[in-house]
């Protein structure tokens, strides 16, 4: 690490820090120096999510000097099955406050620095530059390509985790001496294999597992103990409750890390459709059709618990699994073939995969349309699921 | 028989079953058997002849790029596991 290498002389550790470090203090492999390192470190830490949540805990805790916490959200109670630095009296407040105040609750010495934005181009090198080590807790594809890159250009170390449903992925890029995150996958997958949390699920143990790992790495980068893990990746199955080690391979040809530092420009990354079916349509245009169009039949795919904060008027509730299943089964098919169709989820997903499922099964792609970005998006009135089923056109 | 790992995102392919037995003398032959039989994991796992990017493929815990691609050999004694890139945090 650069902080380890440095010239400037360590900080000193006061009576306080002496006797809350104790139990590193007494690891042979550990001991007062890495503690001074770990001290003298910072870590900047994007997302304050079911990862960031565990390895801020830890970070904290473990006397890392400076911690830097990027994050634009507030805390919702959907997030405390799995966010454990947050918790119902910090509900609706700033993740990174709430975040900062039980940080500092476990160690006072810590210097907190908050960034209440969203991660993004206009921000990305300004922000990690401040920072040694970069844990990426974020929750979408193009924000870690884009932290990827930033962490290439700036030739920072990045320890990447990664978590859906039962599964967990742990590696730390460092592009100095070996992959970074484009080289294992230089392209994100096309919108319909790239469900998030929200829509997959996700056990709310696993991105505490992971996120533990993070801080693991985050602290031997700094302190510079053990081997830390680059050019491998930990693949942790929750269900079967295995951890496979694998070996991974820098790509020569890798577009960004191949490239000089200074001629790697960052750029937004974007999600694509594999290949496009259906039509789709603009929440707007949705809702001047709605009130033009009293045949236009609209299906909300999204899972029951997800329908409680209301659905768009009118609409009729049939989960993905369940067309599916129906679309499987002889008989009536589960919607009509005859009338145009909004298929509608939360982000837009599920209902482009919805579509390929009803293209599939004999339905006119014409008449079959996505509204983009989903229920996310919809700018217009939502009804409780009761109160929603359609109306015979 | 070579030994395939089958992470959660996929086993609603295989009933659930994390692991599967695979007679098969490359990579390649494990991937079109494991297929078998579902176009929609067979989309999931290539595009056209090629592996997607977002999924990786590995024998005995290396890279498959680091040996031989999808021609890879495989006996009876390996195993293969496939994970592909996820974004949930």
């Amino acid at each position: 690490m650069d902080n380890a290498t440095a010239t400037t002389p360590l900080p000193e550790l006061s009576p306080g820090e002496l006797r809350r470090f104790g139990r590193h203090l007494v690891l042979p492999e550990f001991g007062l120096e890495a503690q001074r390192r770990l001290k003298a470190g910072s870590v900047l830490l994007i997302g304050l999510g079911g990862l960031g949540s565990p390895s801020s805990l830890y970070l904290a805790a473990a006397g890392v000097g400076r911690i830097g916490l990027v994050d634009a959200d507030v805390v919702e109670e959907t997030n405390l099955q799995r966010q454990i630095v947050h918790g119902h009296t910090t509900l609706g407040r700033q993740k990174t406050e709430s975040a900062a105040a039980r940080m500092l609750d476990l160690n006072p010495d810590l210097v907190i620095e908050r960034h209440d934005v969203r991660f993004g181009i206009d921000n990305a090198v300004e922000l990690i530059s401040q920072y040694d080590v970069v844990i990426d807790g974020t929750d979408n594809f193009p924000t870690r390509y884009l932290v990827n890159d930033t962490c290439v250009k700036l030739g920072k170390p990045n320890v990447y985790g990664g978590v859906l449903r039962f599964d967990g992925q742990l590696s730390v890029f460092d592009a100095r001496v070996g992959p970074c995150y484009r080289c294992l996958f230089p392209e994100p997958p096309p919108i319909e294999f790239a469900p998030n949390c929200a829509e997959a699920g996700v056990l709310g143990v696993l991105p505490g597992v992971i996120g533990a790992l993070q801080a693991t790495e985050a602290i031997k980068l700094l302190s510079g103990i053990g081997t830390p893990m680059v050019g491998r990746m930990l693949v942790y199955d929750g269900l079967d409750l295995s951890f496979d080690t694998l070996n991974i391979a820098k790509d020569h040809d890798c577009p960004v890390c191949s490239k000089a530092r200074e001629d790697i420009v960052l750029q937004e990354t974007v999600m694509v459709c594999a290949a496009p079916v259906g039509r789709s349509i603009s929440p707007v245009a949705l809702q001047e059709r709605l009130k033009q169009d009293k045949a236009l039949l609209v299906v909300d795919v999204r899972n029951p618990s997800e329908w409680l904060p209301g659905r768009i008027a009118g609409s009729l509730g049939l989960p993905k699994p369940e067309l599916e299943n129906a679309l499987l089964r002889a008989g009536a098919p589960p919607l009509p073939k005859d009338r145009d169709i909004v298929l509608v989820c939360q982000s837009g997903m599920r209902s482009t995969a919805a579509i390929r499922s009803l293209v599939a099964a004999g339905y006119d792609s014409g008449r079959l349309y996505n509204l983009e970005q989903g229920m996310a998006a919809w700018p217009g009135e939502v009804h409780p699921p009761e109160t929603c089923e359609p109306q015979p056109s | 028989m070579a030994v395939l790992k089958v992470p959660s995102s996929l086993r609603r392919y295989t009933n659930q079953q994390s692991r599967m037995t695979l007679s098969a003398g490359t990579i390649q032959e494990a991937l079109e058997h494991f297929s078998q039989g579902s176009a929609e994991l067979r989309n999931h796992l290539f595009s056209g002849a090629a592996l997607r990017k977002f999924v990786v493929i590995c024998k005995n815990g290396q890279d498959i790029r680091l040996l031989d691609g999808l021609a890879t050999p495989l006996d009876s004694a390996d195993e293969v596991q496939i994970f592909a890139s996820v974004a949930g945090g």
